[in-house]
């Protein structure tokens, strides 16, 4: 498939799943009772379901309050899955999720389009915070601990909790890695750790974990078809 | 930090290229330390400012991929804690750094529309300039002076391998000259190849020189008695460049490649020791020039 073929094709795909997160049971749509005056709804100057993330940080940055309940319906429940991959406990995952999205409320000027997508920019955000805090945490023997239980579940990207296209692309692409690479990108980007724990969890050369974290992501770049 | 007792592996890899960090970046599976000698080398190398841009995107897709539902009652009381917070202005027009990411900011002292210091690195992707075209022309030259700076370190590392000191530094004189030529040549291009017994190899070539260098990483370990051969080879068969030399830190090479003709390929086998007149065994690389 010539890549402008492809490129479209992933569009098209990023669209249907993000309409998806804006449909009835995400937690963008309706609530059940409990705040009636803050949930979106005909009442509010919502932000249109699926509204281009990019679009919507600059309202943000305006200070545009339905943009920011937008911007959280299509952020939020990523953020929190890195949060918790990261993380784990789900109090402190839940805190760094609400922190991560402050600060993007407050940072939101900040955001250059021409430099990155909007998800890439709040994810990096979402990602660091919850390595950050990780290691701010927790003492050695903690970290010791996480090495001793981390392998058991470092392809739990395969038991998602929903599965959508996303899900599933990303799921195969994982798999297109090879063991080394796969087993390098998720210790580190689910689990926190840094390549010389990963170097260390693996066995295996540190020189050789920073180029197979390299080449890992590359080829899912590939696979994925970022552009 | 608590992987600083790790100190043999922490200093092998002061030494090693910084680019080779950029996965590793991505994920913040780095320390703080390489985290700044990173942004550093990232500061002037464009290429790694556009890779490290596919890398974030790539991440956040692995971000999307792990997403849950989170609490209801969550969203309410994000967006009324986000009332309470006052709001970053945007950076100022006479900034000319607005968009610059948080090193060239920090670099450039404009402390004012720095992020401040809780903040992560206010545009995850420095790849500020190189998809503006503001600085779009000439990153293979500076990328061939990246890799030139890479080469050289390694041969200067491979030189030392050898007898005699005035052998070693015509050798790595020369060499260098040869490397330089082909790294700076204005049609440089670089392909980077898996060797199916382990390892990779990474080849700069120039057309227009008809040359090329060589270097290898992480090949796998042989026994004394064979060795990697590289060859040359084309429609009219295969000619030896030679044995490779013995791996220094993972990274083997450089080794220089002259006389290229339309249609060659660079092809890697392990032959004995000493080297065999023609391949006698399967390559375990093969790259179409």
């Amino acid at each position: 498939m010539p890549d402008g073929q492809a490129d479209r094709a992933r569009r098209y795909e990023y669209s249907y799943v993000d309409v998806s997160h804006n449909g009835p049971g995400r937690p963008g749509g309706p609530q059940p009772a409990g705040s009636p005056p803050g949930r979106p709804g005909p009442a509010e100057p919502a932000a249109p379901p699926g509204a281009d993330l990019a679009t919507l940080l600059g309202r943000v940055a305006r200070g545009d309050e339905a943009a920011f309940r937008g911007v959280y319906d299509q952020a939020a429940g990523q953020v929190l899955g890195v949060a918790r991959r990261v993380i784990r406990d789900p109090a402190q995952s839940e805190e760094v999720m609400q922190e991560v999205l402050l600060e993007v409320w407050r940072t939101a000027a900040r955001f250059d389009p021409a430099v990155g997508s909007a998800s890439a920019w709040i994810m990096t955000l979402a990602h660091r915070r919850a390595v950050d805090r990780v290691r701010s945490e927790h003492s050695a023997a903690q970290r010791e601990l996480r090495v001793a239980v981390a392998r058991v579940d470092y392809d739990e990207v395969t038991e998602a909790v929903e599965t959508t296209l996303e899900h599933e692309r990303v799921r195969r692409c994982l798999a297109s890695l090879t063991e080394l690479q796969h087993e390098a990108v998720t210790l580190a980007y689910y689990q926190g750790y840094t390549y010389r724990e990963v170097a260390g969890l693996l066995g295996v050369a540190v020189g050789t974990v920073k180029t197979r974290m390299r080449d890992g992501l590359i080829r899912l770049r590939d696979c994925l078809g970022v552009e | 930090m608590s992987d600083r007792h790790r100190g043999p592996g922490r200093r092998r890899a002061r030494g090693a290229d910084p680019h080779t960090l950029a996965g590793a970046y991505a994920m913040d599976a780095v320390t703080d330390d390489d985290r700044a000698r990173f942004e550093q080398h990232l500061a002037g190398c464009e290429t790694c400012q556009a890779e490290l841009r596919g890398l974030r995107e790539t991440t956040a897709r692995l971000a999307a991929a792990a997403e849950v539902r989170p609490r209801a009652e969550l969203r309410e009381q994000t967006v009324r804690a986000a009332a309470q917070i006052r709001q970053l202005p945007p950076a100022s027009a006479e900034s000319p750094d607005r968009a610059a990411p948080r090193w060239r900011r920090a670099r450039s002292g404009t402390p004012a529309q720095a992020v401040p210091a809780q903040a992560v690195p206010a545009q995850g992707t420095p790849a500020a300039g190189t998809h503006r075209g503001r600085r779009g022309r000439g990153w293979l030259p500076r990328l061939a002076i990246g890799i030139a700076a890479v080469f050289a370190l390694v041969a200067a590392g491979f030189g030392y391998a050898m007898h005699g000191a005035e052998h070693r530094l015509n050798m790595a004189q020369s060499r260098s000259h040869v490397i330089a030529n082909v790294l700076g040549a204005p049609d440089a291009k670089m392909m980077t190849g898996r060797v199916s017994t382990g390892g990779s190899a990474t080849v700069v070539m120039s057309h227009r020189a008809s040359e090329l260098v060589f270097t290898a990483a992480d090949l796998r370990l042989l026994p004394r008695a064979r060795a990697y051969q590289l060859w040359l080879m084309g429609p009219s068969g295969s000619r030896s460049i030679g044995v490779l030399p013995a791996a220094r830190n993972g990274m083997t090479g450089p080794m220089v490649v002259s006389g290229l003709a339309p249609g060659d390929a660079v092809g890697l086998t392990v032959e004995p020791a000493g080297g065999s007149p023609q391949p006698t065994s399967a390559p375990i690389l093969m790259l179409i020039l």
